[in-house]
């Protein structure tokens, strides 16, 4: 390699270079992503001729100046970028590319989890995913018609209670799997907990810890931001994809059961895109029938979650009653 | 035998180098994942090295993953044995062992 290559790292704070990955990135027909948090790039004198980021657990925006490409910069970028993970605690990674870089990446230790129609591929760099699948197996239940539902729950309330129910009764077994990151108002562990409590009731149905496969920052981090309708379509459909043709068949489902959704735009996307990917034949793996069950009302409006953030705002105690279980109520006075 | 205490990497992406990371596994075995540039003409012989410089330190229970871009032996010996000692965060390092 060329010995006036030079390489440095940065992070999101220095403002005159990440501008200047920008207008890298653009001049070479790439999208900026956001939010990233630490940059790797490579100069020969003081032209950019290649870079990288890191955002939590996914490497993004790493490309090299298109007369620079055969060389192996991209090798080193990727060096440095792992590294930079690993001395920050972050051990399993993820990217999102395009198909025809999936040799690219498998030469960096990274393997392909799914490959959405030619259009966006997931790579990681661990066998989190078989570990994941051989969990599930483990808790595979006998039964023609086997349900699941994929829930924030944040926090729960009796339209979920309302929707478990529902889809108990129509399932010989219901997988119900609660979205695991922490961008939520409420924490991971209280949001499992209330569902367990809530849902203590039925006998047809098991709770499981949701994963980096499921409604993640890592698999699809546009769903935790509010910014109405900036839900990016394609990670989304990648986030079923990896529903049906990895965790559904690990556990034998059959059915998807969701709420309709009123209010929320993202929701309201996904719900469209969901019908569409799970029940499409796509040649990998088994169709998925999706079930809209209509939410209950109180009052004339949808009990939602955001309606239970508002209450506990102005802490309406009584208005919270009507539309949370005692369990939800109990936990949300002593907060 | 010994186990090796967390997981802990060495080496780089580069040509001529190979990317070692290790962790401690459970299973009494040493678990190798070989991806390598010249897999068909040496990865048996990767994998005997590997084995070999473990043994030498007397570590079990040990996965071995190796990004090989044909490096010679006395690299990916020398990789590894960087990662075992970052492993073990080992301040009195034996280096007649190594």
């Amino acid at each position: 390699m060329d010995s006036s290559i030079s390489f440095s790292e940065f992070d999101c704070l220095n403002n005159r270079r990440v501008k200047r990955v920008e207008k890298f990135l653009n001049d070479i027909g790439l999208d900026f992503p956001s939010s990233i948090e630490n940059f790797v790039i490579a100069k020969d004198g003081d032209e950019l001729i290649a870079c990288g980021g890191l955002d939590g657990k996914v490497l993004k925006g790493i490309a090299v100046a298109p007369h620079r490409r055969g060389e192996g910069l991209i090798l080193s970028i990727m060096t440095r970028l792992i590294n930079i993970a690993y001395s920050k605690g972050i051990k399993d990674l993820f990217i999102f590319s395009t198909p025809n870089n999936t040799d690219l990446f498998e030469d960096c230790g990274f393997k392909l989890i799914e490959n959405c129609d030619n259009e966006i591929i997931l790579m990681e760099n661990s066998n989190n995913l078989e570990n994941y699948k051989k969990i599930l197996l483990s808790k595979r239940k006998d039964g023609n018609t086997i349900g699941s539902i994929v829930m924030n729950a944040n926090p729960f309330t009796l339209g979920h209670q309302y929707l478990v129910e529902q889809a108990a009764e129509r399932s010989d077994w219901l997988h119900l799997f609660v979205v695991k990151e922490d961008l939520s108002e409420f924490k991971f562990k209280d949001r499992i907990d209330l569902i367990k409590k809530g849902v203590s009731h039925i006998s047809n149905v098991t709770v499981h810890e949701g994963s980096d496969y499921i409604i993640s920052n890592a698999t699809f981090p546009t769903y935790f931001i509010k910014d109405k309708g900036k839900i990016n379509e394609l990670h989304a459909k990648l986030d079923l994809r990896i529903f049906r043709d990895h965790l559904a068949p690990a556990l034998g489902i059959t059915h998807r059961f969701v709420g309709t959704e009123p209010y929320c735009v993202v929701t309201n996307n996904y719900n469209k895109n969901m019908k569409k990917v799970l029940e499409e034949p796509n040649g990998a793996s088994n169709p998925i029938e999706m079930v809209e069950i209509q939410r209950v009302e109180k009052d004339g409006k949808a009990i939602s979650a955001s309606r239970v953030r508002e209450f506990l705002k102005v802490k309406n105690f009584n208005e919270l009653e009507k539309i949370v279980p005692s369990s939800t109520l109990e936990f949300l006075k002593n907060i | 035998m010994s186990k090796i205490k967390k997981r802990a990497h060495a080496g780089t992406l580069e040509s001529s180098d190979a990317f070692i990371e290790i962790e401690p596994i459970e299973e009494d075995k040493i678990k190798i994942e070989l991806q390598s540039s010249v897999e068909e003409m040496y990865g048996d012989d990767i994998r005997e090295l590997i084995k070999k410089v473990i043994n030498e330190l007397d570590i079990s229970h040990i996965s071995v993953k190796v990004q090989d871009k044909g490096a010679l032996d006395y690299v990916i010996k020398a990789r590894l044995q960087a990662a075992i000692l970052r492993a073990n965060d080992d301040e009195k390092i034996k280096w007649d062992k190594l």
